[in-house]
């Protein structure tokens, strides 16, 4: 392989990456290294003092139903915005894939949802959403679905659905356009070929751009599904983990007793073993991907 | 190729459906914000608005530090965009031009950032920026949004040095060109495209960042637009004229932004992502 301006030159190499790296360090790596430390201590209110004790937390963590509790709404939660988003995003990426006139300017302006705060996500859903002249109930009524108001975030199973599908619709024109990138990336002579052999449209999907999207598919199911597990303000804006903590992901059990409940061992005891469980799924799923690709 | 009748009406009523889905909403809330609030609130909500006011455009100034907070905002991003694109331009081009020992390595570990809950890093952060003094200021947010943004910057810049034929380095090098010269007057303007998504994406994740803001902000004349806005929700019994104004307002700077650049920044999502 050919390399750069400098393939004799690792310390000029060094120079440019340290910035970025002692930077990540600094803020990241560091704050890592005490968030296990904390882990191991008993340390309550911010800024007081605690002491030694081991896997007490870790282990009182494990023993008890939050941590899992959290963790099973934190699955569905991943699950369902995968799935929700995935169908989207696939439907609109066939869309823009396609040539017709102003497409340029839609595939620009379908971010618009994943541009805008979060906040005014939030507004935006609340208010629609509300009972009190929020457009969807109305809607949904004309349309015969319900025949009389419902309160969105008044169950447990609403809340989470809600929630759901309004973190679904900020991301799903972002997901859209990277498949959209793999989409474009398929040879467009494929399909000539298959046309010309007489293959419906159908069979074009299932058997051309269904298999060639898998790489894309695999790569978005990984980033998608850190990205979502992380998604904390949604959820807390919009129903601070309720009603009785239907909502309550691991983000916002972590959030609750460090800055809430003043456990802040605790916290960092329930974020250490986050993230170890995230980094065992980007592992597998890193060595899954490098694995579907070896065999191409 | 010709589309058939089916197909196009598949097509344009699949668009037509779409810019629904994601337009409505915003023409609700936009259109919302000047209707009087018996309107607001009406059992039958109205498409159109009938009515018009902008007496919670004027609240949200009296009551509220709203431009102090669209100002916050503005600075904090700017500032981490600058920064970011400062350390990940150089890192980038290590990663994806040169050979040194550990570069694989160093690579996945800068992408394992991801994997990490922000919340995880933010108790320690916390303590971390309470001995540093830097709790309730924005150099604080700058630093937070720059360590969040960085590695997605950094691959996001891999496609791009990938399009640079390698053959204008290597006549640069014969020319006796030092590095840093090749680095910033040859190859940036090559990547300008890159730069300019890179800087996009960051600019929007500061712009909408609301976790680090809420909890290492502390006073209401630093509050960034997602922290200030978050608490005008607090703060009142629901005043949805108020919400609705204080939302279109928060929107309108990036639709402006996204209006000129917006082109740039998809193409380099696209283009970048899944290679």
């Amino acid at each position: 392989m050919r390399t750069g301006i400098a393939m004799s030159n690792p310390r000029l190499a060094f120079l440019f990456v340290a910035p970025a790296l002692a930077f990540l360090a600094a803020v990241l790596g560091w704050p890592l290294v005490q968030a296990i430390i904390l882990s191991f201590q008993n340390v309550g209110v911010i800024g007081t003092a605690g002491s030694w004790v081991g896997f007490d937390n870790h282990v009182s963590v494990l023993g008890g139903l939050g941590f899992w509790n959290a963790f099973g709404r934190s699955a569905i939660w991943v699950v369902g915005n995968a799935a929700v988003q995935t169908a989207l995003a696939l439907g609109v990426a066939l869309i823009l894939n396609q040539k017709f006139p102003g497409v340029r300017i839609a595939r620009t302006w379908i971010i618009l949802t994943w541009i805008v705060p979060t906040v005014v996500v939030v507004i935006i859903w609340r208010w629609l959403l509300s009972t009190s002249g929020g457009m969807v109930n109305p809607l949904l009524i004309q349309a015969g679905v319900i025949d009389r108001p419902v309160g969105f975030f008044a169950t447990r199973e609403g809340s989470m659905a809600s929630l759901i599908m309004i973190n679904s619709w900020r991301w799903f024109p972002f997901t859209a356009l990277m498949m959209l990138a793999g989409l474009t990336r398929i040879p467009s002579d494929l399909y000539e070929a298959a046309r010309i052999d007489g293959a419906s449209a159908i069979k074009r999907f299932t058997r051309i751009t269904w298999p060639l999207l898998q790489p894309t598919l695999l790569v978005l199911g990984i980033v998608g599904t850190l990205l979502s597990f992380n998604v904390f303000d949604v959820i807390w804006l919009l129903t601070a983990g309720g009603p009785s903590q239907a909502t309550q992901t691991l983000p916002v059990l972590i959030y609750e007793t460090a800055f809430k409940g003043y456990r802040l061992s605790e916290a960092a005891t329930v974020s250490v073993l986050t993230s170890l469980l995230l980094m065992g799924f980007a592992l597998l799923a890193t060595r899954a991907m490098t694995a579907s690709e070896d065999a191409r | 190729m010709k589309r058939t009748w089916p197909q196009s009406i598949a097509l344009f009523g699949g668009l037509g459906l779409l810019a629904a889905v994601i337009g409505l909403p915003f023409w609700w809330v936009a259109s919302g914000s000047i209707k009087v609030p018996r309107e607001i609130i009406s059992r039958v909500p109205t498409m159109v608005p009938h009515s018009f006011t902008l007496q919670h455009f004027e609240k949200l100034l009296q009551s509220t530090d709203f431009p102090g907070y669209l100002l916050n905002s503005m600075v904090v991003a700017l500032f981490s965009t600058a920064f970011t694109i400062a350390l990940a331009l150089p890192a980038a081009y290590a990663f994806f031009r040169m050979e040194f020992p550990g570069r694989a390595a160093l690579y996945r570990v800068i992408l394992l950032a991801y994997a990490f809950p922000s919340v995880v890093v933010l108790i320690p952060i916390y303590g971390l920026f309470a001995r540093l003094g830097l709790i309730d200021t924005r150099i604080g947010l700058v630093i937070v949004n720059i360590a969040f943004a960085l590695p997605f910057s950094i691959w996001m810049m891999r496609s791009f040095l990938a399009s640079v034929p390698r053959e204008i380095e290597e006549a640069a090098v014969i020319d006796g060109a030092p590095p840093r010269v090749i680095l910033l007057r040859i190859l940036t303007p090559l990547i300008a495209p890159g730069i300019a998504s890179v800087s996009i994406f960051t600019f929007i994740a500061s712009w909408t960042e609301y976790l680090f803001a809420s909890v290492l902000i502390v006073s209401d004349a630093k509050r960034t637009i997602p922290v200030g806005f978050a608490g005008i929700i607090g703060q009142y019994q629901i005043d949805w004229g108020l919400l609705l104004a204080g939302a279109t307002a928060a929107t309108i700077p990036v639709v402006i932004l996204f209006a000129f650049v917006g082109r740039w920044f998809v193409s380099g999502l696209t283009e970048g992502a899944v290679k």
